[in-house]
């Protein structure tokens, strides 16, 4: 994936307007653009089911961003790792159609074409800064497609359940656990 | 000591049952009837069929999970539990629809709250809906036979503090509330009926009727869709199912081929007019699928000074129908107010928001209470409905558009919620919508409530009751049924189950399926000796 070719500094506000428009369009090809342009392989990446590795350096920014709070920034690695290894258990039994959504879901968010025009993050994952991330996220609840509407309530949908899942978050929200039956 | 596996033995003893994801060759099963569905309707159907000596074989989408499965945690249970990998929403995404798909259907995971369909909700199915034999008085010894079946009663146990929420301020308030009968039998008060019981103390199909249809020697396949209705003229001539691999994703490519004398749909609202589309049944006023119900669900979270632990105990036993029918059965939207249990995954998307806000508010789950409007719709023509479609896959997918109707009784109840839990103590009240904050006094809950832009994916929604889609009533231009649940133009197929109703309950809906389709599979039993 090549980010310099989408590090476009001086988009004019006519030009942003025009992707805003044309964000339904291309939240529905962006499947089809992820083919075209190889970087969205539909291979696994290692030690997941579902998850690719074009996924990971988005998830991997986000996490620590919706995790804030509940996690000390000393365990937050872990945190994702964990967080990452939920996901792809419940994506790994979603229903074949709600799965597609997601995947094109995180094709928009990991493909440098899609992500700078729709997200405001033109740079890559890792460089984009809580703030940024917290812009886009506020970006996409007030954004007025309703795809991305859509896209945000399912992001921090998946990603809260997958953290909530795992016993190592529980201290944080005083729950001790089920019971020993 | 050990719960015993109650199922597990029955396995054990050689009950007759088929894993589609195990099937090395494709199979033709034959039997007096099939059931496609193992839940509230196809359960109780086939032990009253068994009983009156029919073979039976009962058709299973999901995984079959025993007590011994059930081990409380949320990450494992939903994925496997809850239809489409609890990824089930509306079509817009801003509806989650959290239902059962496993053996036993909903009755595995839902909260075990069971009451009669309402006096009001039978009343106007017979006037507005053409409804014939399904009155008052004629479904009562229904209901009473399936309440002792199931071992129905007002639950024991002081509630829950969640719970105890409901109690305390509509006492305060002078609003109705009521302790709500469960379908348990020794029940530990445990909390985790959401993730299958692991005691066996819920009365769900998997320890009730479904072993007594095995020990009849009924027979069971589990992991198998059933994707289409063989069809010829008036006549279903058979069942194609497909093998589903173990985590119920991707059909393994074996088939399974269904022979039966009559055929019954009990897969629930969504599933069986899905069938019913898939398989092009006549239709001739294409009525499969539409006017489906779910009992919208918004919710109100408050926090209190004292220990909630809103995670354990009985999930809902307290209810109140104070403002279910206070504007007539046909008036502004109404609504039943009940409590969801409060397991942290859950929680954590209910509570909404990301980073310190969200934080901050699990941070509090011990001291927090979470009420729930039940929002009765289908009772009046503004009222939101659902129609269900069809994906390019084959699989179903409900299109719900909300209503100004809809909305505002979603903006009522929130006031009320808000009311009860400030009258019962809370410290602080916050609805459950992206732009609301924790507030500290009623009025500024309500000025706050006044303010919120109501619209969907802000507002948090869901629904546990999925109802109607193939209504029963005498007019063929109407109804997918008759009042038998006899399909209008196929006439060795049944319909049984909560698709059937024509609006949403009003009331948590499983015992109206049981109690209805206990009855209609009596009178099936009678026609089938005759026929």
């Amino acid at each position: 994936m090549n980010d310099s070719v989408v590090a476009a500094p001086g988009l004019s506000r006519r030009g942003l307007l025009k992707v805003g428009l044309m964000g339904s369009a291309f939240l529905a090809t962006a499947g089809l653009a992820a083919t075209l342009s190889g970087c969205s392989a539909s291979t696994p990446a290692n030690g997941f089911a579902i998850l690719r590795d074009a996924d990971l350096p988005f998830l991997k920014a986000l996490i620590p961003v919706m995790l804030a709070g509940a996690v000390k920034p000393e365990q937050m690695p872990q945190a994702i790792d964990g967080t990452l290894q939920n996901l792809d258990y419940s994506l790994n039994r979603l229903s074949p159609e709600m799965l597609k959504l997601t995947v094109q879901l995180f094709d928009v968010l990991a493909m440098a074409v899609t992500r700078g025009p729709l997200t405001g993050i033109w740079g890559s994952w890792e460089n984009a800064s809580s703030e940024d991330i917290t812009h886009f996220l506020n970006r996409w609840q007030n954004s007025s497609l309703s795809l991305l509407r859509m896209g945000h309530a399912s992001l921090l949908q998946l990603v809260m359940m997958a953290w909530y899942g795992r016993p190592e978050s529980w201290a944080h929200c005083g729950y001790p656990g089920p019971p020993r039956v | 000591m050990p719960v015993p596996d109650l199922f597990a033995e029955g396995l054990g003893r050689g009950w007759k049952t088929y894993n589609g994801s195990r099937l090395e060759q494709d199979l033709t099963l034959e039997a007096d009837v099939a059931i496609v569905g193992t839940g509230a309707g196809g359960g109780t159907t086939a032990e009253i069929l068994s009983a009156a000596g029919y073979k039976v074989l009962l058709i299973e989408e999901g995984p079959l999970k025993t007590s011994s499965d059930f081990k409380m945690q949320e990450a494992e249970a939903y994925p496997s539990l809850y239809q489409e990998g609890i990824g089930r929403m509306s079509k817009d995404g801003a509806i989650t629809i959290m239902q059962g798909r496993a053996v036993g259907g909903t009755t595995l995971v839902n909260w075990t709250s069971s009451f009669r369909t309402p006096e009001p909700t039978l009343e106007h199915w017979a006037k507005e809906h053409n409804v014939k034999g399904h009155s008052v008085a004629e479904m009562a010894p229904w209901f009473e036979k399936m309440e002792q079946r199931l071992g129905v009663a007002p639950w024991i146990m002081p509630p829950n503090a969640n719970n105890d929420v409901i109690r305390v301020g509509c006492d305060k308030l002078g609003y109705h509330w009521k302790v709500i009968p469960r379908n348990v039998r020794g029940c530990w008060n445990l909390g985790y009926c959401g993730m299958g019981c692991p005691t066996n103390a819920k009365q769900s199909m998997l320890v009730t009727t479904i072993p007594a249809t095995l020990e009849k020697g009924g027979e069971l396949l589990y992991l198998a869709r059933a994707d289409k209705l063989l069809i010829e003229g008036d006549k279903v001539t058979g069942i194609h199912c497909q093998a589903m691999d173990e985590r119920c994703v991707t059909p393994t490519g074996r088939t399974i081929t269904v022979k039966a004398k009559h055929y019954i749909l009990a897969g629930g609202g969504i599933n069986t007019p899905a069938i019913l589309l898939r398989s092009k049944a006549p239709d001739p006023h294409q009525r499969a699928g539409k006017r489906t119900f779910i009992h919208l669900v918004n919710f109100s979270a408050a926090q209190f000074e004292q220990v909630v632990n809103p995670f354990y105990g009985a999930p809902q036993s307290i209810y109140s129908d104070h403002f279910q029918w206070d504007d007539g059965t046909t008036g502004r939207m109404s609504f039943k107010l009940e409590v969801p249990p409060m397991q942290p995954a859950l929680t954590a998307t209910l509570l909404g928001r990301f980073g310190i806000d969200n934080a901050m508010r699990m941070e509090q789950l011990p001291h927090t209470n979470a009420m729930l409007a039940l929002l009765r719709d289908g009772f009046h023509p503004d009222s939101a409905e659902g129609t269900v479609e069809l994906r390019s896959d084959g699989s179903p997918v409900l299109d719900y558009q909300m209503t100004d109707y809809t909305w505002d009784g979603i903006r009522r109840s929130f006031h009320t919620m808000a009311e009860i839990q400030f009258a019962a103590g809370a410290k602080s009240v916050l609805p459950l919508h992206t732009d609301a904050e924790y507030v500290k006094t009623l009025a500024e809950a309500k000025s706050q409530l006044d303010g919120l832009s109501l619209e969907i994916y802000r507002t948090r929604l869901g629904s546990a009751h999925v109802m109607g889609g193939c209504a029963m009533g005498e007019d063929p231009t109407q109804a997918v049924t008759d009042s038998l649940g006899r399909h209008h133009q196929l006439r060795n197929l049944s319909i049984h189950d909560g698709s059937l109703f024509p609006t949403s309950i009003g009331a948590n809906p499983q015992l109206s399926v049981y109690g209805l389709t206990a009855q209609l599979a009596t009178q099936l039993a009678d026609r089938l000796k005759s026929a």
